[in-house]
């Protein structure tokens, strides 16, 4: 049968095949049907609305604005006053700490947690939990642990430190504070993933360097790093991706404040449509959102064929 | 015999579908009106609107949409715009009720009114502030607040200082809270308590003048900036930055019973009076006039009025008039009047239900504080107030945690509102 179908590519498909391509259809439709209403569709009307000028109510209330909506985003844009440029700032200085440091702590816990330590499976959990824990009772533990008297102040100056203000309160600490949460939340899911990684690397390259006379670092270095990196692409992209998209911790610690220090790009878009209650203008902040992290992983994607190791 | 069986049981499934379909046809119909805090004591009054109501018209039966609170003007204006056939949406904040009647949401009440020939003389002149930019008439106002300044007798009464009066100005306010300010660690009192917002902090700056937060200058906010940081650096309040940290609300705080006084709306009245009654707290309390500014009359207050409206999608049209007409009129209001709720409604028989509720502080002074001189609105309606709003409260958060000074705050928010009213 199938040397058949190779010897003549071209022919129209059986009634086997047909059936065949018919269940498959079926079974991806629901997956498929609920992808383009609940996902594509409103990313298509989202586009089509950053280009019309729209303050929601019935349809008769659009009219075409063209880039006029650009227009009023990018006016007087820089990154001292402009909305979109704080907001785009904030946005990528906060990726740039999360990103790397997110990377460095879950390769970090999976190389701890990969050894046959003892309760390994208990703190695989503990550093997993974090993930899966409300966000909203997670920022409010944070908050308190971040308040001016709040333990973390506490420590730093009892080594010496002179820490007086609360994290959310202050502008140089209130980026560390979304990023410490950040950092601490995605650690345990991509650990993880750099476990299933590193269970992945043969042994015998180990033994191989063992008996070479290779030490710890070089090990690490020479065949771990690298062995790691389809993981570690995977998860620079994932990561990136959700700084883009950080909300939840914002409103829930800092409120973009103060003033507009931590005010991210999605916090920007939800004040300009369910506060000004500006679709259009809206929509074209979050089509700058999607150009900018569609470059940034155009270029990961780029940048992978010189750095990553499929084996 | 099975098939007598299964025979006999489709005719019951029969009888059964028609007696549900006849229930259906008695029912009730059925008003569903959006509103928040539905079933917290922050706002006890949707029982007493709902039985008030239903008791009047058995027939029909309101429904309540429960939003959150904080999120109400999001959620109410994403559930219009998609259509949602909840009949009635109580406009939270007056300034949003031009947004939705720009955008077609609400159903105009000039033609009902004039049908049903409405009074709305009683209104003490807040209809107007339902009329949005066209002129016409999209609600009806429904609740009123304004700012009033609760004080814990008991504090008062221990530390021998006499109770705040409806006639004092901001210094003299300042150096009461001082005064009563004493103590260390858990036996600290508070003079006063400032909640985050920008309205308990300088909202003061429109009370009695000509002057509202949508003009675009924000100097006049200074006075009251300098006079709060003042008091926080006495210690006389508890800092913004913890509170802003612990998401602490007021009423938690209040309840503690270390906080002298409270610059609060005229809705906390209903919540104080019932969680005493609940025994949520045990000492006594009053109110009194909010301060004044120099040269600014005595008991001028802002404040904000809390109307309600029909939507353009209700599925019930006729019956969400009837009960807006009700809610808004002097029935509704003694209802609302009747567990502490201040109603737009005015008329003597209101305010006497409103000041003999049980629980109700009848002294002299709070009940002469029931009229204020003057309310001003806190922020006037108008197509730019939303992108000021913005504006002005992202730079409150950056003076009232210190991180540039009062200067550098309002020249941010004198530059920006330039930006946005000069577009």
């Amino acid at each position: 049968m199938a040397q058949n179908s190779q010897a003549a590519p071209r022919r129209r498909m059986s009634k086997l095949q047909r059936k065949n391509t018919l269940i498959a259809y079926s079974f991806l439709a629901p997956n498929f049907i609920g992808f383009i209403i609940i996902t594509m569709a409103p990313i298509l009307f989202s586009i089509v609305l950053s280009f019309i000028n729209w303050n929601g109510g019935v349809l008769e209330n659009m009219s075409w604005a063209g880039l006029d909506n650009f227009r009023e985003i990018f006016t007087n844009f820089n990154f001292k006053r402009s909305d979109l440029g704080i907001t785009l700032k904030n946005t990528v200085l906060y990726a740039l700490a999360t990103v790397p440091l997110t990377i460095v702590f879950a390769l970090s816990f999976a190389m701890l947690l990969n050894k046959a330590v003892k309760g390994a499976s208990f703190f695989r959990f503990v550093f997993f939990f974090p993930y899966v824990a409300s966000i909203v009772a997670v920022c409010a533990c944070w908050n308190y642990l971040l308040m001016k008297y709040g333990i973390v102040n506490t420590f730093l100056n009892s080594i010496g430190f002179n820490f007086t203000k609360s994290w959310t309160q202050s502008r140089s600490l209130a980026m560390w504070a979304l990023i410490i949460v950040a950092v601490w939340r995605g650690a345990g899911y991509y650990m993880i993933m750099y476990i299933a990684g590193l269970q992945n690397i043969p042994n015998e390259l180990y033994e191989a360097a063992t008996v070479d006379g290779a030490k710890a670092f070089q090990k690490f270095w020479k065949i771990t790093l690298p062995m790691l990196t389809p993981t570690t692409f995977f998860v620079t992209i994932m990561t990136t991706i959700q700084c883009f998209k950080v909300f939840d911790t914002v409103v829930l610690m800092t409120e973009g404040g103060p003033g507009r220090a931590t005010k991210m790009l999605v916090n920007y878009i939800f004040d300009l449509s369910f506060n000004q209650i500006k679709y259009g203008v809206a929509s074209a902040v979050a089509m700058v959102l999607f150009v900018v992290v569609l470059l940034i992983t155009i270029f990961q994607f780029r940048a992978e064929k010189k750095w990553v190791n499929y084996f | 015999m099975k098939k007598i069986v299964s025979l006999l049981l489709a005719a019951l499934l029969l009888v059964a579908m028609f007696s549900g379909a006849s229930a259906l046809a008695d029912e009730k119909r059925v008003v569903k009106v959006a509103s928040w805090d539905v079933y917290s004591t922050a706002a006890n009054y949707h029982a007493a609107i709902k039985d008030g109501f239903e008791a009047v018209y058995p027939d029909i039966e309101i429904e309540w949409v429960d939003l959150a609170s904080q999120d109400y003007k999001t959620l109410a204006t994403s559930m219009l715009s998609a259509g949602d056939q909840t009949d009635v949406y109580i406009v939270k904040e007056i300034t949003d009720l031009q947004k939705w009647a720009d955008q077609g949401f609400l159903v105009s009440l000039d033609d009902l009114v004039a049908a049903d020939d409405y009074n709305l003389s009683n209104y003490a002149g807040m209809d107007e502030m339902c009329r949005v930019a066209d002129g016409t008439l999209d609600a009806l106002p429904f609740r009123s607040d304004f700012w009033v300044l609760y004080y814990n007798k008991t504090l008062f009464d221990a530390a021998g200082i006499a109770y705040p009066t409806n006639d004092m100005t901001w210094e003299e306010y300042a150096d009461l809270a001082k005064a009563m300010t004493s103590g260390e660690g858990i036996d600290k009192i508070y003079g006063t308590h400032y909640h985050t917002w920008l309205s308990a902090v300088v909202d003061w700056a429109v009370c009695g003048v000509d002057y509202t937060l949508a003009d675009g200058n924000y100097d006049n906010l200074k006075y009251f900036y300098e006079l709060y940081q003042d008091l926080e650096d006495a210690g006389a309040c508890m800092e913004y930055g913890e509170l802003r940290a612990s998401g602490q609300h007021y009423t938690s705080a209040f309840y503690q019973g270390n906080i002298a006084m409270l610059p609060m709306g005229s809705w906390l009245i209903g919540t104080l009076i019932q969680e005493k009654a609940n025994g949520t707290f045990d000492f006594d309390w009053s109110f009194a006039s909010v301060p004044h500014m120099d040269g600014v009359a005595a008991k001028s207050s802002f404040g904000n009025m809390t109307a309600i409206s029909i939507s353009q999608n209700a599925a019930n049209p006729e019956d969400a008039w009837t009960f807006i007409k009700w809610l808004a009129g002097e029935e509704g209001a003694k209802a609302l009047a009747a567990v502490g709720t201040r109603p737009a409604y005015v008329s003597d028989a209101v305010a006497a239900t409103y000041a003999s509720v049980e629980g109700f502080p009848n002294d002299a002074t709070a009940l002469d504080a029931l009229v204020p001189s003057s309310v001003s609105l806190e922020w006037p309606p108008g197509e730019l107030v939303p992108q000021l709003q913005t504006v002005v409260n992202e730079e409150h958060t950056g003076i009232m945690s210190r991180e540039y000074t009062i200067d550098e705050g309002i020249e941010y928010m004198n530059e920006r509102a330039a930006e946005i009213i000069g577009e």
